[in-house]
């Protein structure tokens, strides 16, 4: 195989994971950055590593410059990880337009995809069973009026979505109509700002549901596979914390039944590359299409570990042409798998993030069935420009129980100290024993408010390192004077 | 020779002191530290000292009670009932002894007799010899005590305090020593305790003669202090008089406040052919080898003021209390008064009050009133609270004589008589409510405390709590030598120091630098067990009249949020500001909109009222506690 150059249109975890999955195929990888991460690690790991811009964040949003800095580099493709550019379909014209393969779906598929309102009328034509939903609210006040209509129809609460929107980002609940008023210009204004887009609609709630995905895998040959289900029911205002593969469903014909119909929906969206089918699962087993994320997802970690497919590898090979070398009968769920995001964020103060904070003690787990996906490393300062996530742990495990055990096992031994981070709240979502009977859905959090009780936890060399400290700053012990 | 080892029943006991061909010797450590090192000598060094003193065969150690417990908790961050258990592992065989104040216990009020009783039973656990004194020798005072001791099968000790004057007669002390009897049977020890370390050795050897006359079989215990240098006189004159056992402490530490070194009274008692039963002068050597490099660390502690003081038997302060007092005339600048408080004032006071003994809480009592009387410039014109109870009687009666009208007549006024009348006597003590008090601890502490954390507390309330606040957020800091412990004027940068913790394990911290950031916060760099580690120090409150660096917390920011003062509540950029200036706005209407890490939080009011200020701008970056909104409540 000829050595090809392919850019990482990204920055943090997903970043340095593509530019490992580029290596490996003995190509070149090309990292970009903008000024607050300067020291990050996917500069350092990759082969070459372009300046954007001061950002933040704008110039990892900025087409032209992302282009610019592409064409500088030469490279031959593109990948955009998630996040940032990862569904504009302006950014995959973009690269089409300039002779760069963009590593992903086709514009055009990003396009109607991305908005959701288009995407309900291709799997409503597919027969994909669906919430009910508006189609995109008109600007203004006519806009709030066909939002009160729906809302009055089916009831509130209602969720209020960017069209645009995608990873749990641009989705708010609504409770009543005061708060609907309120809250369509507040989402527009977000969903401007974070997609370039201030369409939004609203759906239908279903109250209470477990929130299972397929992952889809398809080459332009017209192979469409799955890699089986996950199930992301652990979720805080929206925000995946925990994904499990597979999901923790006993119906084994539900799981196929999803996965047959994500299969038709990607095929009826004429999907190519890696991507993922979300549905709603209710209390009464019945499952309804809710969007198709266009990218690698966060979570594609523990479908790669449960199926021994390196998903990312794959969407590398076929965008530069290759078809898919396995069918779906080859795909054999091994296990089971789960996926932390440990967050720089205090969840007993709301999960206010711990932006600008030092890294001093990082200390990872290992050993058998531990997979990490990190960029921080001791001493990294984490900017307050980008998300609080640090590090994902993926854990693997012949039985659910041996799963559970070695995540609990990973969280006791990982030590990370200067930022406050979401792992003692792990704990106690791994000790619980909902959890481990599999007994969640996307309510979990609020129905067990107690895990959010745990002590911080100091060892004795640390407080005793703390006097030390006060004892070398004050000049004297000030408790002994 | 026989040696008393702990375990041995009080028959046993007393059995082999009553027989005893020679004497032996109490290692009054504790009264060492508290005399000579203002209460700071550490359980680290007293465990470095531990095995050869428990080789070094005394008949007990005396290292808890009088002010020590409340330093434990307080300056030395040690559990005294922790330090009696650890010390016990490393010294099985030696007897444990504690000095205990009557009804005041180890704290400074009278407790009541459950709270004794308590007291009495939590330490009893590990303490075998119970020494216990009251200021006016007041029997009453001390039988609670007694009886708990007593109860709980422990060797009890009543002390006769001693002091000098025409007062203090053979006669009157062994009649106290009747009183004593009377009250606890024969199966005592009997302590004579010159706190203060008066008299000659001549008046010690007559006093204990006196007593040894009336009681023959009383085993008699000296207690003295070296204050004049004299005390290995007192103790020869005792020994040689029929005292069983004295007190002295290991050399590498004895001063001039404390008890006098144990290998100088074993030589000159030798020369007298009397023996010190069971102890090995190896073993004593051994102990001072260990500690001689110890003692500078602890050097800030020691006494301003070297050598003797032989004016002691002038102002006859306790040993214990000598290098508090010149501490306090340092720290209140009445340095150049003290040979008048101490050769004129102290002694006419002691007379013209009573001349009882000067000691816990007498001493302080003495000491307090003598220093304003010559600071003040105005006789008993400043009474303390202490004064007036002792002159109510509520320490007891006047062992000898009442102090003259004139004094009750400058400190309570011409009503005096009337207020004598009424409030005169000791009060009756009520019994408090034990498990209200344990309810109260666990409510403070969060958790339910154990049995000996109730003891602690209740001599000691808030310092208690204090006290296991600060274990749970620095750990079990015995551990720490005096070197880091007590170390003043910081680290040496790339400082190693090492230690095991409670647990056993090993620590290694490098100290690094020390570094000021752009906001005046000092970081404090140390490399713990190989990971670097910042402490951040804020920096200190600015000088008065400077602007103040408040930090707020979650809680008044949100207080401050009720009455319109609208704080950011966490670090974020402003990225709108809905109202103007002087608009009106009512309670949950939006004022501004706070961004961090994408996600949009609205700031709304919580009063209704007028914008009065804005105190910020669009895509201001603001940390916890800015100023953002002011909303005056209309």
């Amino acid at each position: 195989m000829d050595r090809k150059k392919i850019l990482v249109a990204n920055r943090g975890e997903i970043a340095i994971r593509i530019i490992r999955a580029i290596q490996e195929l003995g190509h070149t990888a090309v990292a970009v950055y903008e000024t607050p991460d300067n020291d990050a690690l996917h500069i350092r790991i990759a082969d070459e590593a372009v300046w954007l811009g001061d950002g933040p964040r704008a110039d990892y949003l900025n087409i032209d410059k992302m282009i610019k800095a592409a064409k500088k580099a030469r490279v031959d493709a593109i990948h955009p990880g998630y996040g940032f550019l990862a569904e504009n379909p302006g950014f995959a014209k973009a690269c089409e337009d300039a002779g760069i393969i963009f590593i992903g779906p086709s514009a055009e598929v990003i396009q109607s995809l991305g908005d959701k309102v288009t995407a309900r009328r291709i799997m409503e034509g597919a027969g994909i069973p669906m919430v009910p939903g508006t189609q995109n609210l008109s600007p203004g006040e006519a806009g709030i009026e066909e939002a009160k209509e729906f809302a009055d129809k089916y009831g509130y609460p209602v969720m209020l979505k960017a069209t645009a929107g995608g990873g749990g980002r641009g989705i708010r609940r609504v409770e009543n109509e005061e708060q609907l008023i309120r809250d369509i210009p507040m989402a527009r204004s977000e969903a401007g700002a974070a997609f370039t887009n201030d369409n939004v609609y609203l759906e239908k709630v279903v109250l209470n549901p477990k929130h299972v995905e397929v992952q889809i895998i398809a080459d332009t040959s017209g192979n469409t596979v799955h890699l089986g289900t996950r199930d992301c029911s652990i979720q805080r205002r929206n925000q995946k914390l925990v994904e499990i593969a597979p999901a923790r469903i006993q119906d084994q014909g539900l799981l196929d039944r999803i996965c047959a119909a994500a299969v038709k929906a990607s095929q009826a969206a004429q999907y190519t590359n890696a991507g993922t089918v979300e549905f709603l699962v209710d209390k009464d087993m019945n499952f309804y299409f809710m969007e198709i994320n266009t990218r690698v997802q966060v979570e594609h970690t523990v479908t790669e570990m449960v199926t021994g497919i390196d998903i990312v590898r794959t969407q590398l090979k076929l965008a530069l042409g290759k078809e898919l070398a396995f069918k779906q009968e080859d795909v054999q769920i091994r296990g089971h798998a789960i996926e932390m995001r440990i967050n720089a964020e205090d969840p007993q103060n709301n999960f206010m993030p711990e932006a600008g904070k030092t890294v001093t003690v990082y200390r990872s787990p290992g050993g058998y069935g531990v997979r990490l996906d990190g960029f921080v490393y001791q001493g990294y300062t984490i900017p307050d420009s980008y998300d609080s996530l640090l590090v994902k742990l993926t854990v693997h495990g012949f039985s659910w129980n041996e799963t559970v055990d070695r995540l609990r096992r990973c969280l006791k031994n990982f030590v990370i100290t200067g930022p406050k981070t979401t792992i003692p709240f792990y704990l106690n979502i791994v000790n619980d024993d909902d959890f481990q009977a599999g007994d969640f859905n996307t309510s979990y959090l609020e129905t067990h408010p107690y895990l959010i009780d745990y002590e911080q936890i100091c060892t004795e060399g640390n407080k005793l390192a703390r006097l030390i400290a006060e004892i070398h700053h004050k000049h004297e012990n000030p408790y002994a004077v | 020779m026989e040696r008393i080892v702990q375990g041995m029943s009080i028959d046993e006991v007393l059995r082999i002191l009553r027989s005893a061909d020679g004497y032996y010797i109490t290692n009054t450590a504790r009264d060492l530290s508290q005399s000579d090192f203002k209460n700071r000598i550490l359980l680290h060094t007293d465990l470095l000292a531990a095995k050869p003193r428990e080789a070094a065969g005394f008949f007990s150690l005396e290292i808890t009670g009088g002010a020590s417990v409340h330093v434990d908790i307080l300056r030395k961050q040690v559990d005294p009932f922790l330090k009696l258990e650890l010390l016990r592992e490393k010294m099985p065989h030696t007897m444990f002894q504690t000095l205990c104040r009557g009804v005041n216990l180890f704290g400074y009020r009278p407790y009541p007799q459950n709270v004794i009783r308590l007291t009495v039973r939590e330490f009893a656990k590990y303490v075998d010899v119970w020494r216990v004194f009251d200021f006016m020798n007041h029997i009453p005072n001390m039988q609670a005590v007694f009886e708990e001791v007593q109860r709980a099968g422990k060797i009890l000790e009543p002390s006769i305090c001693f002091s000098t004057g025409p007062e203090h007669t053979d006669e009157f002390y062994v009649q106290k020593v009747g009183e004593i009897l009377d009250v606890t049977g024969e199966n005592i020890l009997l302590c004579i305790k010159n706190h203060g370390g008066l008299g000659t050795p001549k008046r010690i050897g007559e006093l204990v003669d006196a007593i040894k006359q009336r009681y023959p079989e009383l085993v008699i215990h000296y207690h003295g202090h070296n204050t004049d240098g004299n005390d290995i006189g007192r103790i020869t004159a005792a020994v040689l008089n029929g005292a069983t056992i004295v007190d002295a402490s290991d050399h590498a530490f004895t001063g001039y406040y404390g008890p006098p070194p144990i290998l100088t009274v074993i030589q000159t008692l030798n020369e007298y052919d009397k023996k010190a039963v069971g102890v090995d002068e190896e073993a004593i050597i051994e102990t001072s080898e260990v500690l001689r490099h110890e003692r500078e660390h602890y050097e800030y502690f020691e006494s301003q003021f070297k050598g003797f003081s032989p004016t002691v038997q002038i102002h006859k302060l306790p040993g214990g209390a000598m290098g508090s007092s010149f501490e306090q005339a340092v720290k209140g600048d009445f340095l150049d008064r003290m040979p008048e408080i101490l050769h004129d004032e102290l002694p006419k006071a002691q007379v013209e009050l009573g001349n009882w003994w000067s000691v816990t809480p007498g001493s302080q009592i003495l000491w307090t009133t003598a220093v304003s009387n010559v600071l003040d410039d105005d006789r008993y014109g400043n009474p303390s609270g202490d004064l007036k109870n002792l002159l109510l009687g509520k320490y007891g009666p006047f062992p000898f004589y009442q102090p003259e009208d004139w004094i009750y007549e400058k400190v309570f006024g011409p009503e005096w008589k009337d207020i004598l009348a009424k409030d005169g006597g000791i009060d009756e003590i009520e019994d408090i409510d034990v498990e209200k008090e344990r309810k109260n601890l666990a409510e403070r502490l969060g958790y339910e405390p154990t049995e000996q954390q109730l003891v602690t507390y209740l001599q000691h309330p808030n310092d208690a709590v204090n006290f296991f606040e600060f274990e749970d957020k620095f750990g079990k800091v015995y551990v720490l030598p005096p070197s880091i412990l007590i170390r003043r004027g910081g680290f040496k940068l790339g400082e190693t120091l090492t230690f095991r913790d409670h647990y056993g394990k090993e620590h290694i911290i490098e100290v690094g630098p020390e570094q000021k950031s752009d906001n005046g916060d000092t970081n404090v760099y140390l490399n713990v067990d190989h990971h670097q580690r910042v402490f951040v120090f804020q920096a200190e409150a600015q000088q008065a009249g400077a602007a103040q660096a408040v930090q707020l917390s979650k809680e008044e920011i949100e207080e401050l949020a009720q009455v319109g003062d609208v704080r950011a509540p966490f670090a974020a950029n402003v990225c709108e500001v809905s109202v103007d200036d002087g608009q009106e706005v009512d309670v949950g209407d939006q004022l501004l909109i706070l961004e961090a890490m994408k996600m949009q939080t609205p700031v709304n009011s919580q009063v209704a009222g007028k914008v009065v200020k804005i105190s910020t701008k669009i895509g201001q970056a603001v940390k916890p506690g800015d100023k953002l909104v002011k909303v005056e409540a209309g």
